[in-house]
């Protein structure tokens, strides 16, 4: 007996959410991302040796790494893992409602931490933590009933674990804010980078970059033996930093954990570069610039680490090292792979219906990203002087280059909704019976 | 019809990474069932950029390869679903001009 084509892919589509979901979290990241710059000119008098602590260098930073980086990975994964693990999401109804939960709990815990209002930050804190607790129950689902790509569902759990270990320490700091009792605050803010940075954001984009690489490069996927030695190095890395924030042989765990964070990081850059050299897709353009950077800054972050550990007498150095981590590895190597998954997304879900869908490359529009491209690298720059020469006039320039990096990111995204919609309209006036 | 060749390079070990290839009247066709992503975009697409004349390709996959249709548009190439037996998808895929 046979089954139309037509029948089986209203099951395999069903994988496939609506574009609406996926664009609606990369939408809200790109808003983000100037509301962070904004809120780093704001804040730019502390910034340089910035070290915790309420008021706007905190809110830019979690405008970043909630608000960019989680949004964009949430907004990646539910796309992505259902395609790869053959494992469907379900109901739209999840991911639209943690989107509704989740941006505006951003919103309110930066605006919180910004101007200093300890219950707008318990609120926001509250509902981000409830929005990452239901997308980590979705996650967990789809990990769980995952069939094949076992390198990239190993890296889905460890990203998994470290979300639970951010979300119980992200409640206790933002507990001490209104007299609730939890972790010492050493221990748990040292935990929250590691998980966050490393763990949960650093495990999704080394677990991703396994799908994404080889896929837009056009190359084999690489040796699944060395990416699970890889996955394997990065768990004791964050298991050692977790004994490290525990006060657990500190220096002799920590020093553990950045030698198999870097063992973890050079065999995955090892198998990205052999992905990208024997690709069918040699030039790909200043999308993956941008990556080959986000990797060699995530090995400076290392480096960085490893100072602090030691402690090298370097002013600002836990500034820069967060620099690196934050805007260096995961911001850079993210903003280079959204803009290249953007309208490969936007043509692959037109595609439904279409004889001829609009191309990636007609859906991208080249100046903003150049402008992007050129504005990010010079803000990280200014970024990395400030922290050196303890400059909040060097830290504005940043922002100032910074906002206009990320306004030109903004134009980017909406020229390619623009640009779906008038693909849509064109095939609909075609589509139309003529008198 | 019977098939009139093997895997694109001829040997067994080919067939595991860019699937089985063979001849028929109608086209080339492509195996690609049991590859993990993105191994059966690599191999269609490997394919594609081989065929110089309006020859079409039948695709024999395991699921929708939603992620080929993007990659086919920058080609010039169009894909059309066809019947095919349950657990399997088969796609024609033209080239357009």
């Amino acid at each position: 007996m046979k089954q139309a084509g037509g029948a089986f892919l209203a099951g395999a589509t069903s994988r496939l959410l609506p574009p609406s979901i996926p664009f609606r979290f990369f939408g809200a990241a790109v808003a983000f991302h100037l509301l962070a710059w904004i809120a780093l000119f704001a804040g730019a008098e502390g910034a340089p040796r910035f070290a915790g602590g309420l008021g706007w260098p905190l809110a830019a930073l979690h405008l970043v790494t909630l608000g960019v980086l989680a949004m964009t990975a949430i907004g990646a994964s539910l796309q992505l893992l259902p395609v790869a693990t053959r494992r469907s999401v379900g109901s739209a109804r999840w991911p639209a409602a943690i989107w509704w939960l989740y941006t505006p709990g951003v919103a309110a815990l930066a605006l919180g931490m910004g101007t200093g209002a300890p219950m707008l930050l318990a609120g926001g804190a509250a509902a981000t933590v409830v929005a990452l607790a239901a997308y980590a129950g979705l996650l967990a689902r789809t990990l769980a009933g995952a069939r094949g790509m076992p390198v990239v569902v190993a890296h889905g759990w460890a990203a998994l674990a470290s979300l639970v270990a951010v979300l119980i320490t992200a409640a206790s700091l933002a507990g001490m804010y209104v007299g609730v009792p939890g972790l010492g605050r050493g221990t748990a803010l040292t935990l929250h980078i590691a998980c966050a940075a490393f763990g949960f954001m650093g495990m999704l984009a080394l677990g991703l970059s396994y799908i994404l690489v080889p896929m837009f490069a056009l190359s084999a996927a690489p040796d699944e033996r060395r990416a699970f030695a890889s996955a394997a190095l990065a768990v004791i890395a964050l298991l050692l930093a977790g004994a490290a924030s525990f006060g657990i042989a500190p220096r002799l765990t920590g020093l553990g954990a950045i030698g198999a964070g870097a063992a973890a990081v050079a065999l995955h850059v090892r198998l990205m570069t052999i992905a990208l050299r024997t690709g069918m897709r040699r030039h790909l353009g200043r999308s993956f610039t941008l990556v080959k950077i986000g990797w060699v800054l995530l090995a400076a972050s290392l480096v960085a680490a490893l100072g602090i550990a030691l402690e090298a007498p370097v002013d600002g150095l836990p500034t820069l090292f967060g620099l690196l981590l934050i805007g260096g590895w995961l911001l850079t190597f993210l903003l280079g792979i959204l803009q290249r998954i953007v309208p490969f997304l936007g043509s692959m879900h037109a595609a439904r219906g279409r004889r001829l869908p609009p191309t990636p490359s007609a859906l991208t529009a080249e100046r903003p990203l150049t402008i992007h491209f050129a504005c990010h690298l010079a803000a990280l720059m200014l970024l990395a002087m400030a922290v050196v020469a303890d400059s909040p006039w060097v830290m504005r320039s940043a922002a100032v280059t910074g906002a206009a990096g990320a306004t030109a990111f903004a134009a980017f995204f909406l020229s390619v909704l623009r640009r779906m919609r008038r693909a849509d309209a064109r095939d609909a006036t075609h589509a139309a019976p003529v008198a | 019809m019977t098939p009139s060749s093997a895997d694109a390079r001829g040997d067994g070990a080919g067939s595991a990474l860019l699937g089985k290839r063979w001849v028929e009247t109608d086209g080339v066709h492509i195996d690609v069932r049991g590859l993990d992503p993105p191994g059966p975009l690599v191999a269609i697409l490997q394919l594609v950029e081989s065929i110089a004349d309006r020859t079409p390709v039948f695709v024999h996959h395991d699921r929708d390869p939603k992620m080929l249709f993007p990659e086919l548009a920058e080609r010039g190439w169009s894909a059309a679903p066809l019947d095919a037996p349950p657990g399997e998808v088969r796609w024609k895929l033209e080239r357009v001009e």
